[in-house]
């Protein structure tokens, strides 16, 4: 655990700039508040009346890519690992050669099956 | 471990952050100059000799302006958001192994913040973290423009790391090690008798994924589309202002200059000088702080190559349409990547295996 001390020290300093930067914009600068400039800007719309809530539902496409890209990065950590020790392992056999490509078969299926389904066209 | 460690430690972190906050004033100018030079204007020249001191002029200008909070954004989220970008931008700086070591007062001083045996993982899984800053961000400012911002953000990004951590695993199979210090050793002294043995030579697809998902998670042109100026007025920073305007900038500056000194350390033998091996180096300098010196030089030059590749391709190339990009990131690269993976497994074991 010791090598993570200058990541926390890291983290520390980033913290401390965040919060100098956060103060130093918030006590320089004048402050001139009006009704139009404070309302959302939207191509010179300013009436309350004429905007929509942007609070709006997610388009379905959105999340069917959350979805598709969470099963492949889960495949893709699978992936991290073995290729960590697989150089190593040749030294003794190729079972893991092996035992990749079966995997790497079934993540293609399932890519194929992702694009013949086109889950992924947004347009 | 004693206090002097401990004082090494937190200098050796301040300077290596300072050395790379510093490269944002710089990357604002040569960005600007590179612009003009493409585009045959002369570009920013009142402000000090040649406009050096613009990005000066810019900090000065972002401090001393109102910093407005709109009226129906979430005052929290919207606060924190670019904060949450460069949060993650200045973690990731921790991994990039800059040079060996020096000497100072005895110690041997690591010429890295840190010397993480997860290093690239660590750049992965804390470097995707940016993408809740932009997602905040877009959403808390309740604007339509923000919000089409972030979406697309979010989802370019997600989809654009599956192929970068193909590419990642495809080099940690060849090194061996996750340790970035370490791949960094691997690509020591010649390939050949004429090559650096650097690994672009082992794994040439391999970079070409890689440098190409890194446009996408830096949002870079051509793959700028959460910013897109003149679809979506700025993108997910349209409500911004002020120096909470300037961070996201900050931040994407930081991205690049640790996206190239990824590269640079994967593919391009880190900070080893092409040709010749450190030991013999040594030899001739007779210093090892020299040497250091030199290490980060060169380091800094094959940084510096990146960046202005960069620069240069966003003003060459325009900008992909959004379809276009889940295309090229969904069906071209992530089995190029995949292929790429196997291919390198099945060579391996042909040269290596018995």
């Amino acid at each position: 655990m010791e090598a993570f001390i200058p990541v926390v020290i890291m983290f520390v300093l980033a913290l401390l700039l965040s919060g100098a930067i956060y103060f130093i914009t918030s006590v320089l600068g004048p402050r001139v508040r009006g009704r139009i400039k404070l309302s959302p800007y939207e191509c010179g719309v300013y009436e309350p009346a004429a905007q929509t809530s942007t609070k709006l539902p997610f388009q379905f496409r959105f999340y069917l890519i959350a979805v598709i890209f969470l099963l492949f990065d889960v495949e893709g950590a699978f992936f991290l690992p073995w290729a960590l020790i697989y150089r190593e392992s040749l030294a003794v056999d190729g079972t893991l050669l092996v035992g990749m490509l079966v995997f790497s078969f079934f993540v293609v299926l399932g890519l194929v099956y992702v694009f013949r389904n086109k889950y992924l066209n947004v347009d | 471990m004693d206090w002097l460690d401990l004082t090494i430690i937190f200098v050796r972190t301040a300077v290596i952050y300072v050395a790379f906050i510093q490269v944002v004033p710089i990357m604002i100018w040569v960005e600007r100059k590179g612009a003009a030079l493409i585009q045959d204007r002369p570009g920013p020249n009142r402000v000090g000799p040649f406009g050096l001191l613009q990005p000066v002029a810019d900090a000065l200008k972002f401090l001393f302006k109102e910093d407005p909070i709109p009226k129906e954004v979430n005052k929290f989220l919207y606060a924190i958001a670019p904060f949450l970008i460069l949060l993650p931008a200045s973690l990731v700086v921790c991994a990039i192994p800059i040079g060996d070591y020096a000497v100072f007062f005895g110690r041997d001083v690591l010429l890295q913040v840190a010397d993480l045996d997860v290093g690239l993982l660590f750049v992965l899984s804390i470097g995707s973290l940016g993408v809740y800053g932009i997602l905040f961000g877009g959403w808390a400012s309740s604007n339509k423009f923000s919000l089409l911002g972030a979406m697309r953000s979010s989802a370019q990004v997600i989809s654009y790391e599956i192929p970068l951590a193909l590419a990642a695993a495809n080099a940690v199979m060849f090194y061996g090690t996750f340790n970035l210090r370490q791949m960094v050793f691997a690509q020591e002294g010649t390939l050949f008798g004429f090559l650096p043995n650097w690994g672009i030579w082992y794994q040439p697809l391999g970079f070409l994924i890689f440098f190409i998902a890194l446009f996408a998670e830096t949002n870079r042109l051509p793959f700028d589309l959460p910013e897109s100026e003149a679809e979506l007025v700025g993108g997910y920073h349209t409500e911004y202002g002020s120096m909470k305007f300037a961070v996201f900038f900050m931040a994407e500056y930081i991205n690049l200059a640790t996206a190239s000194g990824l590269m640079t350390t994967l593919y391009f033998g880190g900070w080893h000088l092409p040709w010749i091996t450190d030991a013999r180096l040594l030899e001739l300098l007779g210093s090892r702080n020299l040497l250091a010196l030199l290490q980060v030089a060169t380091f800094t030059v094959k940084l510096s190559f990146f960046m202005i590749v960069f620069v240069w391709v966003r003003w060459t190339i325009p900008r992909f349409r959004f379809d276009q990009l889940m295309r090229v990131g969904w069906k071209n690269l992530l089995p190029l990547g995949l292929l790429n993976i196997i291919v390198t497994a099945i060579v391996l074991y042909l040269v290596e295996g018995r």
